[in-house]
């Protein structure tokens, strides 16, 4: 189901308040520090391909930070 | 986890990278937010040419803004393995060779933004490799970021030439 009328003029309106503030000032409101449980429990990590990468997080994740696939 | 990814950071990527001569495009959210997209994310998302020369000017231009590479962890990077998640450094970052949905870096470059010196995939091209990769958080950001990106077009916004 897609977004109802209220939902597509709230965000319009969140989007011309995005593109009144410069730069910057978009940039410190959008980077966040949150710990993400078992993601951010390792300094590196690499996968030969985006299909290990999904099948990892897909298996080691908790669900609920989204990084499964959607069903 | 490094400290939140700051406006200055991104201005050392941009002036490293491109002293470096490094191939790469803001891509997923962070490319979207430097497009004017309100939202918030962790770390910043990097679509990278997959060649050996790229991928070594990469390890020189990360090491010089402070990420502290082994060389095993260079290695993989010069290789161009398709997605290297990196904690050991001044901001989270992912490296992404071979995002879901898109092509080539090079089809995806013609497409580009310039965003103030920032190179930035097509609002096209990041939603395209969220619906390929289908999480379940891209399922649920997908709307916003669909109507976004007609706001964005109905604005008069143009890839870079």
């Amino acid at each position: 189901m897609g977004p109802d009328e209220r939902e597509c003029r709230e965000w319009e309106a969140e989007f011309e308040a995005a593109a009144r503030r410069p730069l910057k000032t978009r940039l410190r409101y959008a980077f966040i520090h949150t710990y993400k449980p078992i993601l951010d429990d390792a300094a590196y990590r690499s996968f030969d391909t985006m299909a290990q990468y999904r099948a990892w997080c897909a298996a080691e994740l908790p669900a609920w930070l989204g990084y499964g696939p959607a069903v | 986890m490094a400290p939140r990814f700051e406006y200055a950071q991104a201005e050392e990527v941009r002036d490293s990278f491109a002293r470096h001569g490094v191939r790469y495009l803001f891509i997923g959210k962070s490319g979207a937010i430097l497009l004017g997209y309100p939202d918030t994310t962790q770390d910043a998302d990097l679509f990278l040419e997959k060649t050996e020369a790229n991928g070594a000017a990469v390890v020189d231009a990360l090491r010089q803004l402070g990420f502290d590479l082994t060389d095993p962890q260079s290695d993989d990077i010069r290789r161009g393995k398709d997605f290297v998640q990196l904690r050991n450094g001044p901001f989270d970052v992912d490296l992404v060779f071979a995002p879901d949905g898109i092509e080539t870096f090079d089809a995806a470059w013609r497409r580009r933004v310039d965003v103030e010196g920032f190179p930035v995939c097509h609002p096209d091209d990041i939603i395209r490799s969220k619906e390929a990769a289908n999480r379940a958080k891209d399922r649920e950001a997908l709307p916003r970021l669909r109507a976004f990106r007609d706001y964005w077009l109905r604005k008069g916004s143009r890839p870079s030439r």
